[in-house]
């Protein structure tokens, strides 16, 4: 049994995440874009980006459903609609305790269409981009403040603050209004609707055109940069005040870590903590997306590991390490390489 | 420098150098080989090596274009992928060590006079000529040797290694100082870095280095090959072969792991188990992982750049692009290093940590060459932090003269025998 369980282990940590991930992402994009041809119906509170613009959606995004509870009165807020917001919170985070923040490299379709674009920049053999240190913890912040706003500008259309007047009811679900994922999604669906400037007021004008203008962004800066749009995600953000207690968990043995750097150089968000940390047992920071390149990556036994609760289900090893890097007779090359020929 | 000796002179200092050179490498092989009995099959390879291309009867090299490098920052990758041979010319010779007392202060590291001997007699491993000579700007007395190059008539290029490794300022400028050596590198050899070669070359030293950590491996599980030999095999990465290096060292890994089926041990039961750090022993001059065996004590593990910390590092490439590559490549011969140029150095102090854990040390032992000045100030914080984790040390000062063995031997006598009584 033992010896079984071993092989098992063996196997797994010398698999190719990467490719298995691929994968889910597909399957993961189909359910979200079309699962409601399915029949399927998972709920209002996703922790990820399923878009109910796009008449595929099976569910959606909890942002959607924040800005509309959000988009109501002082005294009601705390009275029984508190309620409804706190019980929406509380499905979203169990949604989210299950995977972390592995639905932002495994599920989120937004994400998924970064890694295409990504994908189509390498076949072309083209650079990507890289973040200085400052502008990576500039960038970071960002995410944080639309997250905020999210919250206080649909306050805002509801309740004046400090005196000041109400905002203009045009100003309601603000983040979708400049969502990417608004325009993109639909447009699997055949629905083109989404691709326009709404000329209704002059906030709608704005907001419309910013919008298009974001999504311009979104294309070049994730040709350019993997996983570009993510960083400014307040849907990464507000996953991050929960990622504490998500039950899937990236871990680090520091003492096993000789800094080689070859985690954080894989990384598609960038992150060099990873690599330079070594005194942190939890290793999930606020733009990692759970995608595990970093495990594949290390060439230490045991150093980095992915648990559920504090059970290891993947973890970086030196065998594992060769056969993926560097493939003993060379008889495989690796994915990324396939696609080039 | 030629200009201050005699073309007279000069001949005469190579002929005597050389002479002196291959007795040494005859006498300390010897010394080695014969007074072990039991050493594995799979070592004959590497001490044939030693005695044929050490003192240059091996011409292999001959024709191809040789990198000559030094210090443990020079990309092998990078040479390889322009379809040159890098050798690693940092020398352990006494012989050239008092040639290059000629023109080097009396107080420098021996290492370095003694590299810089052996360059300016042209008494190269393989009697190699090199295209280029790497000097990596890491202490300030190969740095100024660097400088020499010009007088020596020799082409020693600097690379500039930055003086900390910790920051992602000094990362970038790393990235552009190798971006810098692959240009020097292609205009040497007259051919081009490609995607394909440098993959080729990436993935081959890949192999050997998961050979190696094989080699460790085993080392690991039980003391079934001497410190002294483990310092030959990797002190022969400085210049063999590549591939024949992997495919011998798998040979001989073969074996040790039949040996640890048949229990055949090194040592005896109760020898103290060392851990060798600080100034690289480089053959010729083992006379202090030599000394230990021969009293009885077993290294089971070397944190010097020339052995682990040479090769025990990878190179992970997200997009298999030159873009990719290089910089993955130049990380790998920065990030992980332990060299004590940079400042600060903790990684040492974990990594021998993590050495002393896993090869379950009972004594370190720090080697500092008289006048090499960074590890002997790393030598306190070292230590004192091997002490912290209730380790014994001894410090030991010593130099390519083999006239101190008496001293050596009271000093490593009494210590292993302090380890033998705690255990």
């Amino acid at each position: 049994m033992k010896t079984k369980i071993s092989k098992i282990r063996r196997w797994v940590n010398n698999g190719n995440v990467s490719r298995f991930r691929f994968w889910i992402q597909i399957i993961a994009f189909i359910l979200f874009v079309y699962g409601s041809y399915f029949l399927i119906q998972v709920g209002q509170n996703l922790p990820t980006f399923a878009c109910p613009y796009n008449p595929g959606s099976p569910g959606t995004c909890f942002l959607m459903s924040v800005q509309h509870r959000m988009h109501t009165s002082f005294s009601a807020l705390f009275s029984w609609r508190g309620v409804g917001f706190l019980t929406s919170l509380l499905s979203f985070v169990l949604f989210f305790i299950i995977f972390n923040k592995a639905w932002c490299g495994f599920l989120c379709p937004l994400g998924t269409i970064q890694d295409w674009i990504t994908m189509l920049r390498k076949r072309l053999g083209i650079r990507g981009g890289q973040y200085d240190e400052k502008s990576f913890k500039k960038l970071s912040w960002i995410k944080y403040v639309l997250l905020a706003l999210l919250f206080l500008i649909p306050l805002a259309i509801s309740n004046s603050f400090f005196g000041l007047p109400k905002l203009s009811h045009d100003l309601h679900t603000p983040f979708c209004q400049i969502c990417p994922a608004r325009i993109i999604l639909p447009l699997f669906s055949g629905d083109t609707s989404q691709l326009s400037i709404n000329f209704s007021s002059t906030v709608t004008i704005v907001m419309s055109s910013l919008a298009i203008i974001i999504l311009a962004l979104f294309f070049v800066g994730s040709f350019v940069k993997k996983r570009f749009f993510c960083f400014f995600c307040p849907m990464s953000a507000l996953q991050y005040l929960f990622s504490k207690i998500g039950i899937l968990r990236l871990t680090k043995v520091g003492d096993k870590c000789t800094r080689c750097g070859n985690c954080s150089r894989v990384c598609d968000m960038g992150i060099l903590s990873i690599a330079e940390d070594i005194t942190s047992v939890n290793v999930v920071t606020d733009n990692c997306m759970m995608c595990f390149k970093c495990v594949e990556a290390c060439p230490e036994e045991d150093c980095l590991n992915v648990k559920v609760l504090n059970f290891k289900i993947f973890t970086s090893t030196e065998e594992g390490f060769f056969k993926r890097y560097n493939p003993a007779g060379d008889s495989k090359e690796l994915p990324s390489e396939q696609s080039k020929k | 420098m030629q200009h201050t000796v005699s073309k007279d002179r000069y001949e005469r200092m190579r002929k005597t150098g050389s002479i002196h050179y291959s007795m040494e490498i005859k006498r300390n092989l010897a010394e080695m080989v014969d007074k072990f009995p039991d050493n594995p099959q799979g070592m004959n390879y590497f001490y044939d090596r030693y005695e044929k291309f050490l003192s240059g009867d091996d011409t292999s090299y001959q024709g191809k274009k040789v990198v000559a490098s030094m210090c443990i920052h020079v990309p092998l990758e990078l040479i390889y992928a322009v379809g040159a041979v890098p050798v690693r010319i940092c020398s352990g010779a006494y012989s050239m060590d008092q040639i290059g007392t000629e023109f080097l202060p009396a107080k420098t590291c021996p290492m370095v006079k003694s590299t810089l001997g052996a360059i300016y007699l042209d008494i190269l491993p393989g009697n190699i000529d090199p295209v280029l000579i790497v000097n990596p700007a890491t202490c300030d007395q190969k740095k100024k040797m660097g400088e020499m190059g010009d007088e020596l008539g020799k082409p020693l290029y600097l690379l500039e290694v930055p003086p900390t490794k910790d920051t992602e300022e000094a990362r970038r400028y790393w990235h552009r100082v190798i971006k810098k050596f692959v240009k020097k590198l292609e205009s040497v050899t007259g051919n081009k870095i490609t995607r394909r070669s440098l993959k080729r070359a990436i993935k081959m030293v890949a192999k050997a280095q998961a050979e190696y950590r094989r080699f460790n491996q085993i080392r690991k599980t039980a003391p079934v090959i001497y410190g002294k030999d483990a310092i030959l095999v990797t002190n022969a990465y400085f210049f063999d072969d590549i591939e024949r290096w992997t495919q011998k060292l798998s040979e001989l890994n073969d074996e040790l792991e039949k040996r640890i089926e048949q229990k055949v041990y090194v040592g005896k039961a109760h020898s103290p188990r060392i851990l060798l750090t600080g100034s690289p022993s480089i053959f010729p001059n083992v006379k202090l992982p030599v000394l230990i065996e021969e009293l009885g004590g077993v290294v089971v593990y070397e944190e010097f750049c020339s052995t682990s910390r040479m090769i025990w590092d990878t190179v992970a490439v997200d997009e298999w692009f030159l873009y990719d590559m290089i910089p993955a490549v130049a990380d790998r011969y920065l990030k992980p290093s332990t060299c004590p140029n940079f400042s600060p150095n903790d990684d040492r102090k974990r990594k021998i940590a993590k050495g002393i854990e896993d090869f379950k040390v009972d004594g370190v032992i720090y080697q500092t060459f008289t006048g090499c000045q960074l590890y002997d100030m790393e030598s306190r914080t070292v230590g004192n932090f091997v002490e912290s984790l209730g380790v014994s040390t001894l410090f030991i000062e010593s130099d390519y003269n083999p006239d101190d063995f008496g001293q050596l031997t009271t000093r490593l006598e009494a210590f292993l025998d302090s380890l033998k009584n705690k255990k």
